[in-house]
């Protein structure tokens, strides 16, 4: 009975130990690796789907409060504004949606008049070679010039349908939250 | 206590080279190795993992009761882990992307859990990190190696510099994992060959 008690503690203690330094170690790294990822993941996308900005859309980027999650906490929604002379003219937002394997993420440029810029796909882990042409400037060029409203119709790829789906309805968000925090933004 | 201090940690970059000459931890070894860089990463990742989980594997040896030492080991190792995993992907993000996967499954490199095992559970703290870091740089510098090699015939590059003559036509093969497996053939090979010569001269 003995032996029992003190195997229970012992391995209770040292997941208890394990656990308290993890999530210590977590809220640590939390800023440098939302830093990094921004960085790395959302940098490049940004630079594709805005032009001829004079800022820095990364250090100018705003946080937007956009409601809460089930469990109360807030939803934030991050854009990066392009400015000319102090003025900003277009943003680029960043949208998800279900793809066949799971989320897609679609950075989306929007001028101040309502047309998407361009688009470029920041996440997805769509089969590679059939979901995964979505991110081909085949398919993401059909946005540009586009209006930016819900139902932005484009030709999907074939084979592709649920990944075409995916970045549409990515598209839409993207476009939808920009609608609903144009006060805030421009 | 010096002499058997320094040959715990020099066993590791030979004589048990993990490997080649005991041919175990190769999941890692054949799949990360694309370049001089991505082998140096992943081996000085799994040297800190194996480090600290032999450290405090033979600190706690006494505490642990027999029966749930395996599950212990394992709690540790994986905590070492994720603490890597976090720390890469906050300041070393390029290479994180790179070794993705392999880094959560350094937790099941039978290295790490094979040493915990068989030498930090019954040695002290400072002979424990003595073998963890002998056997963990050995490990490295396996890596090291196969991936330059690797680099070198299949890019043609070193360190990413490229060091080959122009008209260098590079084996895309030796990027491939069939060319893990080669590279890692013929370096054992070589391996066995000076170990052989070593022994007909002795």
């Amino acid at each position: 009975m003995r032996e029992i008690v003190r195997m229970i503690v012992v391995l209770s203690v040292i997941g208890a130990v394990s656990g308290v330094t993890l999530a210590a170690f977590h809220r640590l790294t939390a800023a440098p690796i939302e830093y990094q990822t921004i960085k790395f993941v959302k940098e490049p996308a940004v630079k594709k789907v805005l032009s001829g900005y004079d800022n820095d859309p990364i250090m100018d980027r705003k946080k937007l409060q956009v409601g809460t999650d089930p469990r109360g906490r807030p939803l934030e929604l991050t854009v990066f504004p392009a400015k000319k002379g102090g003025e900003t003219f277009a943003v680029a937002v960043e949208g998800t949606g279900k793809g066949y394997h799971g989320e897609i993420g679609v950075m989306v440029g929007i001028s101040e008049e309502g047309t998407i810029l361009d688009i470029g796909i920041t996440s997805h882990t769509e089969t590679p070679g059939i979901g995964s042409r979505v991110t081909d400037p085949g398919y993401t060029d059909q946005y540009k010039g586009r209006a930016a409203k819900k139902g932005v119709a484009v030709d999907a790829i074939s084979g592709a349908t649920y990944s075409s789906k995916g970045v549409v309805a990515a598209v839409n968000e993207a476009v939808g939250s920009v609608a609903k925090f144009r006060e805030e933004i421009f | 206590m010096a002499a058997t201090l320094r040959q715990e940690f020099t066993k590791g970059f030979w004589q048990t080279i993990a490997p080649f000459r005991l041919v175990l931890g190769l999941c890692p070894t054949l799949a990360v190795t694309t370049s001089g860089i991505n082998g140096l990463g992943m081996g000085l990742a799994t040297t800190f993992v194996l480090v600290c989980s032999n450290l405090f594997v033979s600190l706690l040896r006494r505490l642990i009761p027999t029966q749930v030492r395996i599950a212990s080991f394992i709690v540790i190792i994986a905590s070492f882990v994720v603490i890597v995993e976090l720390v890469m992907q906050a300041y070393f993000y390029p290479l994180f992307k790179i070794l993705g996967i392999f880094i959560p499954l350094i937790v099941v490199n039978c290295i790490i859990l094979g040493r915990a095992e068989a030498f930090a559970s019954k040695n002290g703290p400072v002979l424990s990190v003595a073998d963890g870091l002998g056997i963990g740089l050995g490990f490295t510098l396996s890596l090291f190696v196969l991936g330059l090699i690797r680099e070198l015939l299949g890019a043609g590059t070193l360190l990413e510099a490229p060091v080959l003559w122009e008209s260098f036509e590079p084996f895309a093969f030796m990027l491939k994992p069939p060319g893990a497996f080669v590279a890692l053939g013929i370096l054992l090979g070589l391996m066995n060959l000076i170990s052989q010569i070593q022994a007909r001269k002795g």
